[in-house]
């Protein structure tokens, strides 16, 4: 009863008669007294049972809980916690670094971070990159600048590295011979005294901060030509600074926050981590009209080629019509700098445990991949397989809009394909042009859902067996006559220079000079008569408008095709069977395309451009095609260079290659 | 005078009385919404039978979702239920306002909606906003099972449920994937150990005991209770399918390490004869759903699926159960115009059905009929030479759902104890000669078809 208390508001003198009276009441009248008596009493049990029920009900509840814990709910898994360790407080670093012939190793903290003494590997500059605040190794790099070019992309990785970084170098066996004067004052540049005097065979050990002081520096001379330098051994200390030094202020978004992991992860991807200017990792392509391939999934084949893979993401992100949600990273084995890139661009990645060596790994990893890209798109018809090692053309998924319902519905061809392995600068012309080709190309293809469930995935080739997927793909049993459409100019680059099949001369002669769409929106150009009957038609339409070329001529000089523009000519090829691919290889060797084996051909016939023209080259008489060629007009038979190139030392190489 | 001021005095007193008990009552349900709203929901219910916290909770969380552009549709079974009796009015009536609060209304724990993964893209942006509008929110993640058929994938982790709770309110997302089969699949709901285990009594849950297998449903957008929300169209088909919609997932991990000791076989014939029977299992699950008899893997088809995820290649058929009281007579005519032969029938529909019939090539499609005993569930099997018949026994057992061969089938759901049963301990160990009448451990002899039935229950063709 006493919480109750007069209105503050009311004004004093009334409030105390009100009181008095009330007062004056209560102490007068009996009746009234008993009846508050009888009403506080009342009241004072009605709350007693109210708060004996909420004790009870309480109790009961904290019982029901108790038992909706049990095990019903429970994880089988039992996730023991891992204690974290605490963040050590430790501001100084201990690093050692080791530089000899044949091994080298850093160590920070006693932890052993880089070791590498395989023989015959890991030859030149050891570059590591030590995050200045936590101490944790960002990036681990090997530049054999015994051979050229590697000097080159050490300075631009140098370039990349963000200031304040902890960078530590060491040689291996010999790191000098293509060590140029660029790449030397770079390294003078971050302080090194010994850097511009390197040669031939010496031992060197550097440890500094990116536009900061030096920490340590060791060096051994080569005595003679024919023998190393001494091992040298560093020993030196590294002052942390504090994470807030070593980290941008991007405004907080969802965006940077993704972005503020990666980059305190690890190193040598530049402008995305630039405190001042960051690049986007958003891209906000325009969507397409009508995007007929926007639930179609896209798998990303991946190994361990972090940079790559960073350079390929971010031109399938940008590509019009791309649609982020059906994106699927496989990278093959636990790596993580891959798996920071996945998630740098917010998208999904699956690590996949390598099985077998070599190809049969890759091909094993293509097996997994798929499979799970339809186990996770059980509504898909078809699947786009994109490797790591790509650009992707800003109008490749307008390629694949315009042209993916004759996949579904012509039952004759294989894959559509962004590749054409016959289009280089010099042979490829018309980005609204397609073809229809034997060879199954790769590198960006879509792969019908069908095909691989009914006939690829319960044959695929088994872990043993060291083949190719894609030299399997195109063997007569797998693709049963079946084509490819490709377009004229690739929707796809392929620019990996190191890789299992690969080197960076073998790039240079095959790949660079691909040409690669860079036009958006490109309106295909009779799509439907890349039907199966529909080509023919326009095949014989072509071949009836053509030129017969002089067949006197050398058909590899350039005087061969007259100086004019948007003509059709026609050349005839000696092709004694199907199979006789003599004066093609030739052909192809002296017109500087791919020449390693046959690709692009269709019923013998190959088309591509010179000097602007389209050229068209059938082979007489294996080809139905072959009726087109006036009877005056010889075939032109090329031979062979004698035995001494060798067909051995040419490499068997695949057009999709991957690791 | 006097006795004015005496009743304004009382009026006063029982308004103070009051306003303590309400704080009291304030006060309980403050505390019980901080725990669950179980208790309070009992007493309140008592009061008014009404749950306005419930709407308004729904309410928001409708807002939030829509505000992210999410769609989800309400598989809550308790209002699915009400809204299932009018559910004439409510597709008559889509915008109409609603007079009373007739199915948010109700006091209880949590209102179930689900969501379909794929329309949605797992951003963080929508737990922000939730945070803002003061729900607390809790994830369940686990494997993809999607992935989980393949030994060297790390799978990764996908959420399976969500739960919001405001007040003393929870709701309870259920998200749902889409699974090769053409179905739609969600999680079990399973703790990790760090979790909170008494966010809400998830005990109460409708969804989350076991992972569930569902049709995808066709959605119609409704308004009840003045609230916009999907529902299924068919409420009533989707209550029935959620009564048994538990799953099974087929036990990889096992699968795998069976491979390890008895390779696969990799052999052209192998892959011809799963392609086979493959399409021979899709075709009779095709020709059976239609007629809306219910079916499960039976024999080695079963083993096949328990022992390692695939057809047993050298088993030479497909083998399917189906309960006597499912029996059709359109069975064989509907096989026949799906292009299968009848190959035999055995029995008749009183007594050990079996029909026979021919597939593609040698592939053979076996139906046996179940008869349910007082213990024990039973089929049979005929000799055609002698007319003897064979009963084989079974542990009663309910059906699951699982997928197999990218089909979504029914299974026994004690699948082990019906393995046993039909091939004994040693199931696991591959065997290539079997014969039906004596390797079964569960084979009775049940006596011989008298003579002059045998046209009947032995036809050949």
């Amino acid at each position: 009863m006493d919480e109750w208390k007069p209105n503050p508001a009311a004004k004093p003198h009334k409030k105390r008669s009100w009181y008095l009276a009330w007062k004056y009441k209560l102490m007068n009248q009996r009746a009234l007294r008993k009846l508050c008596q009888t009403g506080a009493v009342l009241f004072l049990l009605v709350t007693v049972i109210v708060n004996i029920k909420l004790i009870l009900d309480t109790r009961r509840a904290a019982y029901e809980e108790e038992e909706e814990s049990a095990q019903d709910y429970d994880d089988e898994m039992l996730n023991v916690e891992v204690p974290r360790h605490p963040v050590s407080n430790k501001k100084v670093l201990d690093v050692e670094v080791y530089s000899s012939r044949s091994k080298v190793y850093v160590a920070v903290d006693g932890t052993t971070v880089l070791e590498d003494e395989a023989r015959e590997q890991g030859r030149g500059i050891h570059v590591i990159v030590l995050n200045q605040a936590t101490g944790h190794v960002m990036a681990k790099r090997v530049f054999d600048t015994y051979s050229p070019h590697e000097d080159e992309a050490m300075v631009l990785f140098l370039n990349m590295v963000a200031r304040g970084r902890i960078l530590i170098f060491t040689i291996k066996d010999e790191g000098s011979f293509h060590l140029k004067d660029t790449a030397k004052n770079v390294l003078k540049s971050l302080g090194s005294q010994v850097a511009p005097f390197l040669s031939w065979r010496d031992m060197w050990t550097f440890v500094g901060k990116k536009g900061g002081e030096v920490y340590g520096e060791k060096h051994a001379k080569s005595p003679a030509l024919s023998t190393w330098g001494d091992p040298v051994l560093l020993k030196t200390e590294v002052h942390l600074t504090s994470v807030e030094d070593a980290e941008c202020h991007w405004p907080d978004t969802e965006l940077n926050r993704r972005r503020k992991r990666f980059c305190s992860k690890v190193e040598g991807y530049g402008s995305v981590c630039s405190c001042k200017d960051p690049t986007p990792i958003e891209f906000n392509p325009d969507p397409l009209k009508d995007n007929k391939v926007f639930d179609v999934p896209v798998a990303v084949i991946a190994g361990n080629r972090p940079n790559y893979l960073y350079r390929m993401l971010r031109s399938l992100l940008s590509a019009q019509g791309v649609n982020p949600q059906m994106i699927t990273v496989f990278i093959d084995g636990y790596y993580e700098e891959p798996m920071d890139v996945v998630e740098l661009f917010g998208l999904s990645g699956i690590q996949h445990t390598p099985i077998s060596i070599k190809n049969a790994r890759v091909s094993q990893h293509y097996k997994a991949s798929l499979t799970a890209t339809f186990n996770l798109f059980p509504d898909a018809k078809f699947a786009v397989v994109l490797e790591e090692d790509l650009d992707i053309s800003v109008d490749f998924f307008s390629f694949l809009s315009q042209s993916i319902h004759l996949l579904e519905e012509d039952e004759s061809l294989y894959c559509i394909s962004a590749w054409n392995d016959q289009g280089y600068e010099h042979t490829a012309e018309d980005p609204s042009l397609l073809y229809r080709v034997e060879t199954m190309p790769g590198l960006g293809w879509v792969l019908r859902k069908s095909l691989y469930k009914d006939e690829l995935e319960p044959k695929w080739p088994t872990p043993e067996k060291l083949w190719d997927w894609d030299m399997w793909m195109r063997m007569p049993e797998q693709r049963r006559g079946r084509e490819c459409i490709i377009p004229d100019i690739s929707r796809s680059y392929h620019f990996g220079i190191v890789g299992l099949n690969m080197n960076g001369y073998f790039h240079e002669a095959y790949f660079k000079k691909h040409k690669f769409n860079t036009v958006p929106n490109v309106q295909l150009k009779n799509v439907e008569s890349l039907r199966k009957d529909a080509y023919e038609t326009e095949i014989h339409r072509l071949l009836g408008e053509a030129e017969v070329l002089d067949h006197s001529k050398n058909p590899c000089e350039d005087s061969f095709v007259p100086d004019t523009e948007g003509r059709v000519y026609v050349m005839f090829i000696r092709m004694e069977q199907e199979a006789d691919f003599t004066t093609w290889t030739q052909l192809a060797k002296c017109l500087h395309i791919w020449d390693l084996d046959v690709r692009g051909n269709h019923k013998g016939l190959w088309r591509l451009f010179r000097k602007k023209n389209h050229f068209l080259v059938v082979g007489v008489p294996a080809s139905p095609y072959s009726s087109k060629k006036p009877s005056s007009v010889t075939p032109i038979y090329m031979e062979p260079p004698a035995k001494e190139e060798g067909a051995g030392a040419v490499p068997a190489v695949p057009a999709a290659e991957q690791t | 005078m006097q006795k004015i001021n005496k009743n304004v005095v009382l009026a006063l007193l029982s308004l103070t009385s009051l306003v303590f008990l309400l704080f009291q009552l304030y006060y309980y349900k403050f505390y019980l919404s901080q725990k669950n709203g179980a208790a309070f929901s009992k007493v309140r219910g008592s009061q008014s039978g009404q749950d306005s916290t419930r709407w308004h909770v729904v309410r928001k969380f409708l807002g939030l979702i829509s505000s992210h552009n999410i769609q989800v549709y309400l598989i809550d079974p308790l209002i699915l239920e009400l809204v299932d009796k009018d559910i004439e009015q409510i597709r008559s009536s889509p915008d109409g306002p609603s007079p009373e609060c007739k199915y948010f209304c109700s006091p209880r724990d949590f209102t179930t909606f689900a969501l379909l993964d794929k329309t949605w893209k797992h951003e963080v942006g929508l737990f922000r906003t939730a945070e803002k509008m003061g729900f607390q929110w809790l994830k369940i993640i686990n494997k993809d099972p999607r992935l989980d058929g393949m030994d060297d994938l790390s799978g990764i982790e996908i959420p399976l449920h969500y739960i919001f709770k405001l007040a003393s309110h929870a709701i309870h997302l259920v998200v749902f994937y889409e699974r090769s089969g053409n179905y739609l699949w969600h999680g079990p709901l399973r703790l990790k150990q760090h979790m909170d285990r008494k966010f809400v009594p998830f005990r109460k849950l409708h969804f989350g005991r076991y992972p569930g297998a569902y049709e995808k449903p066709e959605l119609l957008p409704v308004s009840i209770d003045d609230l916009k929300v999907q529902i299924p169209k068919n409420p009533s088909r989707f209550l029935e399918e959620m009564s048994h919609s538990r799953f099974l997932e087929c036990r990889y991990r096992e699968a795998r390490a069976f491979f390890q000791l008895y390779p696969d076989d990799a052999s052209l014939d192998a892959v011809e004869f799963r392609k086979k029977a493959k399409s021979l299992l899709h075709l009779a699950a095709l020709t059976l759903n239609n007629l809306r008899v219910k079916f499960w893997l039976s024999s080695g088809t079963c083993l096949g699926w328990y022992r390692q995820c695939s057809v047993i290649p050298h088993s030479k058929d497909v083998d399917l159960g189906v309960f006597i009281r499912d029996y059709k007579a359109d069975i064989i005519p509907a096989f026949q115009k799906a292009g299968l032969q009848l190959k035999h029938k055995f029995g008749k529909v009183e007594d050990s059905l079996e029909l026979s019939f021919q597939g593609e090539d040698d592939v053979k499609l076996d139906i046996f009929f179940f008869y349910e005993g007082d213990d024990h569930i039973w089929n049979g099997g005929t000799q055609a030479k002698s007319g003897k018949k064979f009963k084989y026994l079974f542990p009663k057992f309910t059906l699951c759902w699982t997928e197999f061969v990218e089909l979504k089938v029914h299974v026994p759901c004690e699948t082990l104890q019906y393995v046993e049963a039909n091939y004994g301990p040693d199931w696991k160990v591959p065997v290539k000669m079997w014969d039906w009448k004596s390797s079964p451990p569960n084979v009775q002899y049940n006596g011989v078809w008298p003579v002059d039935e045998w046209d009947d229950v032995i036809q050949i063709y």
